[in-house]
This record gives structure tokens, C-alpha cells and sequence, in this order.
């Protein structure tokens, strides 16, 4: 009698261990990347961004901005974050430190999917594993550190990341299409080349840029530029009608850029969605197997939500901002639409979002019936034990289930750009934009010329 | 055949356990000494150590194996050299490392005792000098301004250029350096020499 109570009570505790190793995991499953930023965006809503490189640091475990992470997890995603701010501050060694960190560090994780992750994620969560940028992401990183060491005129800097971002872009346009090929990047990059007395590489940069956008700020400097010369039909179109403009050192002037970023993009936030709804959502993705055992399950009760991550509101998509020069209005022109580009790209994959959340859900209640049987199996009078087990594997992986939130929290929604010449001197630049009014004061010489970014994350 | 009751879980054990071993241990700091070859393995596509060392004693040997160091050693002139930076033309932020390299050309010169090297930190203090009428840093347009300043006959100078490219799993940037010395006088290229690497982000 003994002996049976022990062989049972052996098997109910092999029976058992899948339910402890899965309420282990239970226990360390945390919350989804938003989870991770809120504290800093709560901050920079406050318009307070000090404590959001605060909230960051501590996420990152570091004491100040100063230090870098261990890149380990998804440290290289707040590391963005904290360049990203770090660039609203002014401080741009520091942000350009960050971004270059990250950019090698995503570079790294998006060559490092493997097939454990892709269990990972077909099991537990689609944030199981590296993480994955889109393409405006990866364009965008390079983008936005060219402002960092323009902003310090750091030319060699900057272009260093127009060679990087022109990598990047060659490598999406042959995988990818033309689709996230950003045009600010490229005007930037013309930028860099063209202050560095490099005409045919600025130029091919200028054209680039022109083929995403009509960049009206450019007509001006290609005109100078070109000396009515224009070497592509873009250019031509652009430049046509005027005659070039003297040089900057004929006249005594300088040249001011002025960049400005604002609002946030949308943050990806989780999602319960209904069964139903979300197998109308994707009923021409479903195989007719799944759709079946779906809707069985569903109209059993077991199955009533899906969780998947969809796109909150952005911050800042209809401002507008204004720049006084020396206390007179100038024109901006809209630069790059960012929200736009997160919306399009997350268009393209929710579809397939929504079908993996679906995926991940039958395969719960699979575990959970695989489960319960198997203790079953192992223990003839488990009474309501099998069942326990059954759900509560079901539960666990339920609970691990975490949408994947994660992405660039902190980028503007829109970035606005104004070029202008001014006279040798100091002047005063005065933005407003998002209830915020930001000043700075810049002395530029006879031909030079002055990059003056700004970064309003609220 | 169908599939034991038993083996599902289990194959969901193991599914779980690699997920969790994916999970790693935490990094640990060491010192060059500790670990055997630390220095060898490439951690970036950045220039490191052994890249340095690797182009400094390509590009010395070629110097040291040129015609006109060949005549220095034979006449004992020890001509005024000034060592200028070298141009990165790279996709990877190099300037400091190529600012240790010049550091490092300077000392063999200057050991070498064949020629009089212009120190690279008075002649950086000379350049900003320069450069303050001009309102930026070092100018490559302006050399011959800064070398009638420093008196020399001849500078070395370089670039650095990369062919960087990205497949969807793989990264590979291939590093040129060219360096060249000049004669002031005449502009001539008196030797120029062209040192390459590879550095790659590759899946294993």
C-alpha cells in the first residue's frame, strides 16, 4: 500500500514539473516594452526630458547618461530612446555616442534571429527573441545622428552616417522596394557632402532626396550649387527659371539650417481583441484547419480573446511650427512625415500580426489539452488534477503572451526644415512648436554656415 | 502511428527549455592578459588594435623599402617631416583610431632617426591657429599654408576609404588605406603604398 501511494505520488510529482517550470516563467514574464518607456514618456509629456533620461537610465541600469548599457535584451531600443532625448537637450556627443551604440547593436540583433526565437515566438509571445527594426527605423537612426554631428559641425561625422544611411538604403531598396526610403536622410547626406566641398557626392545625395520629396528649401542652394548646371532631371526641374545666386563668401553670407522635430510617433500598446473580430480580420490568412478548430474553440468558450499590439494615437500630427529669425517670421516646409511611415509599415504587417496572435492562442489550448492528458495518463486518480494542469498551462502561457510593443517610442511624428542665408553675425533663432518655445543663438561667418536642430518629444 | 500522450508534452518541455536557454549569462569584464588571444577576436566592424598594427607595419615596411627612405639613410639629411590626418572616407566613425595610428607612425619616425619629425601635437596647436582665421578645423586645402608655418620638405598624408556592404544575415566592410608622402617643394608623390582589410558582422 506503501509502495503504490509512493509510485503515485512519484508520478503526480512528474506530472507536476511542466506545471513548476511553467509558474516559474509565470513569475519571471514581466510586462511588454511599453511597460519599459512609459515613466520616460510620461516625462516628456511634462515636457520634463531630464526625467525621462532619468526613467530611461534606470531601465537601463546605469547611474547617468554618461555611461553605456550592457547591450544585452532590448537595452539597444532604449538606447535610442536616450539618444533621441539626449538630442532634444542639446547634449549631441552624448546622443551621437547612443545612436552609434544602437545602430551597431541593431545591426547586430537583426542578423541574430534564430530558430529558438522563432519557437519562442510561435509558443509564448511575439516578443520573444531579438528584435526586429522596420525599415524607417534603421533609416531613421542614421538620419538623426547626422543632426547630431552637424550640429556640432563634426563633417567628417556626418558623413560617416550618410555612407552608413546610404548602405542601409541600398540594401532596402534591392530587399524591400523604394517604399521606406526616406528623403530627409538624403538631405542631410547632400548637406554633409556639400559643406564639405564634395559637389558630386552632395549632389547625387540632393537628387536622392528629390526623388521622395519636392524639397523647395534646396532650390536655392542648388542653384548655387550647380551654377545653372544641373546634372539630373530632378535638379533641372527644381533649379529651372532663376538664375544662380552669387556664392556665399561673393556676399558676405552665411548659411543657417534649421531643423525641427516634434511630436511623438504612435506607440505600439496591446490589445484584446475579440475572437470573432479577429478571425473576420484575417479570415483569407487562415488556413481552413485553424479557422475551423478556432471557431470550435471559440464557440466552446474556451477562446474569446486574441492579444496583439495595434498603434495608440501619435502626438503632434496636425502642428505646425513657426521660426522667428532675428524676430521675423520664416517659411518650414514639412521635411518628413514619420507617423506616416509608422502607420504604412504597420499597416503592411498587422495582418500578419493578428494571424500569429491567433496561431499562438490554438496553440495554448493545445499545451493546455496536451497537458491535462499527459497527467492523465501519468496518474490513474488524478481526479480533477489533470484538469488543473491543463488549464493552468493553458493560464501560464496565457500570461506570458505579451504583444510585441516594442519599437522607437521617442521618434517626432514629423520633422519641419528651413534654410535660409543670413548675413555674417550672431543671430537669434527662436522656434515655437507643441506649446514650447525654444531659443538659440548662433554665430556664423562670411561663407559659413550653421545647423541648429531641435527636438520637441512631447 | 498515433503519437504518444506523453511525448507532446515533452516536446513541449524541451520547446520551453531552449526558449529559456536562450536567455544567456551576464557579461563579465576582463583584462587583455587574462584571456588568452582577447585581442584577436574582431567585436565590431570598427578599426581596432590588430587592424592598426597590421597597417602600420604594412605601410612602414613599404616606406622604410622605398627609394627616397632608401636616399635619407644613405645622405643622413634627416629633412623636417610633418604628418597630416588621415582622411576618413569610411562608413564607420575610425577618426580616433587613425588619430592613434598617425601617434603611432610619428613614434617609428621618429625613432627610425632618419628624418626630423614635426611633433603631431605642436603641429595641431599650429593648424588651429590657422584655422581660427578660417573658422573651422583641419583643412586639407590649406596644407601648403600650414606646411610654410612649419618648415617641413615633405608631409605624409592618407585616406581611408570602405566598400560596405549589407545582406540580409551579413555584414562585410573592406577597409583601403592609402598613404602617401609628398614632397612640399615640387608636390610629387615621393611613395605611396596601399594597405587593405576586412572586417565582417557574419552569421556563424
Amino acid at each position: 500500500m506503501r509502495r503504490r501511494h509512493a509510485g503515485l505520488a512519484g508520478r503526480k510529482r512528474a506530472a507536476l514539473a511542466p506545471l513548476a517550470l511553467l509558474l516559474g516563467l509565470w513569475q519571471a514574464a514581466c510586462g511588454g516594452h511599453e511597460d519599459r518607456v512609459r515613466t520616460a514618456l510620461q516625462a516628456l509629456d511634462r515636457g520634463a526630458p531630464a526625467e525621462a533620461v532619468a526613467a530611461l537610465n534606470e531601465q537601463l541600469e546605469v547611474e547617468t547618461a554618461a555611461q553605456l548599457p550592457a547591450l544585452r535584451g532590448d537595452n539597444a531600443l532604449l538606447l535610442l530612446d536616450r539618444g533621441n532625448i539626449l538630442l532634444s537637450m542639446d547634449s549631441y556627443r552624448l546622443s551621437a555616442r547612443d545612436l552609434g551604440a544602437a545602430d551597431k547593436s541593431i545591426d547586430l540583433l537583426d542578423m541574430s534571429r534564430g530558430a529558438a526565437h522563432d519557437l519562442g515566438k510561435y509558443l509564448f509571445s511575439d516578443d520573444v527573441g531579438p528584435y526586429k527594426a522596420p525599415a524607417y527605423e534603421k533609416l531613421l537612426i542614421n538620419t538623426i545622428n547626422m543632426m547630431n554631428y552637424l550640429a556640432q559641425r563634426d563633417l567628417s561625422g556626418a558623413r560617416v552616417e550618410a555612407r552608413r544611411l546610404a548602405v542601409m538604403q541600398r540594401y532596402l531598396r534591392d530587399h524591400e522596394g523604394e517604399t521606406a526610403l526616406l528623403g530627409l536622410g538624403s538631405y542631410l547626406a547632400g548637406l554633409a557632402f556639400e559643406k564639405s566641398s564634395q559637389t558630386d557626392e552632395a549632389l547625387l545625395h540632393y537628387d536622392d532626396a528629390l526623388r521622395h520629396g519636392s524639397y523647395p528649401s534646396l532650390r536655392r542652394p542648388l542653384r548655387a550649387l550647380t551654377r545653372g548646371e544641373p546634372r539630373s532631371p530632378r535638379i533641372a526641374a527644381l533649379i529651372e527659371g532663376e538664375a544662380p545666386p552669387p556664392p556665399l563668401d561673393e556676399t558676405g553670407e552665411a548659411e543657417l539650417i534649421v531643423v525641427v522635430g516634434f511630436g511623438r510617433v504612435p506607440q505600439k500598446v496591446p490589445q484584446r481583441l475579440p475572437i470573432g473580430l479577429a478571425l473576420t480580420l484575417v479570415a483569407n490568412d487562415l488556413s481552413p484547419t485553424d479557422r475551423a478548430r478556432a471557431s470550435e474553440l471559440a464557440a466552446k468558450g474556451l477562446v474569446t480573446w486574441v492579444n496583439y499590439p495595434t498603434l495608440a494615437r501619435g502626438k503632434g500630427g496636425y502642428s505646425i511650427p513657426t521660426l522667428k529669425l532675428d524676430g521675423r517670421s520664416q517659411p518650414m516646409e514639412q521635411a518628413l512625415d514619420v507617423e506616416a511611415q509608422v502607420r504604412a509599415a504597420w499597416k503592411k504587417n498587422e495582418g500578419t500580426v493578428i494571424l500569429s496572435a491567433i496561431t499562438r492562442t490554438l496553440a495554448r489550448i493545445a499545451a493546455g489539452e496536451a497537458a491535462q492528458g499527459a497527467t492523465e495518463a501519468a496518474a490513474e486518480d488524478s481526479g480533477p488534477l489533470g484538469l488543473l494542469v491543463g488549464l493552468l498551462t493553458s493560464a501560464t502561457l496565457t500570461a506570458l503572451d505579451t504583444p510585441d510593443t516594442r519599437g522607437w517610442s521617442t521618434l517626432p511624428a514629423r520633422i519641419a526644415i528651413a534654410r535660409t542665408r543670413v548675413r555674417a553675425g550672431t543671430h537669434d533663432v527662436v522656434v515655437g512648436v507643441r506649446g514650447e518655445s525654444r531659443r538659440a543663438r548662433v554665430s556664423v561667418a562670411a561663407g559659413g554656415w550653421a545647423f541648429v536642430p531641435v527636438m520637441v518629444l512631447r | 502511428m498515433p503519437i504518444s500522450p506523453i511525448i507532446r508534452p515533452a516536446a513541449l518541455l524541451a520547446a520551453l527549455t531552449l526558449a529559456a536557454l536562450s536567455i544567456g549569462c551576464g557579461p563579465t569584464y576582463v583584462r587583455g592578459n587574462q584571456v588568452e588571444g582577447l585581442d584577436d577576436a574582431a567585436m565590431s566592424t570598427g578599426i581596432d588594435r590588430r587592424d592598426i598594427e597590421q597597417l602600420l607595419h604594412e605601410n612602414l615596411t613599404s616606406l622604410m623599402a622605398s627609394p627616397v627612405a632608401k636616399a635619407w639613410a644613405h645622405d643622413g639629411s634627416r629633412p623636417t617631416l610633418a604628418i597630416y590626418p588621415l582622411s576618413n572616407q569610411t562608413s564607420e566613425h575610425i577618426d580616433s583610431q587613425l588619430q592613434a595610428l598617425l601617434s603611432d607612425v610619428e613614434t617609428y619616425l621618429a625613432q627610425a632617426s632618419l628624418v626630423t619629425v614635426v611633433s603631431v601635437e605642436r603641429q595641431q596647436q599650429m593648424v588651429a591657429e590657422v584655422e581660427k582665421q578660417h573658422g573651422g578645423g583641419f583643412d586639407p586645402s590649406h596644407i601648403a599654408e600650414y606646411n610654410r608655418q612649419l618648415g617641413a620638405k615633405y608631409y605624409l598624408t592618407g585616406k581611408v576609404f570602405t566598400a560596405d556592404e549589407r545582406t540580409e544575415d551579413e555584414r562585410r566592410v573592406q577597409y583601403f588605406m592609402f598613404m602617401q608622402l609628398i614632397e612640399v617643394a615640387t608636390s610629387a608623390v615621393a611613395w605611396q603604398n596601399r594597405a587593405a582589410f576586412t572586417k565582417a558582422l557574419i552569421q556563424e
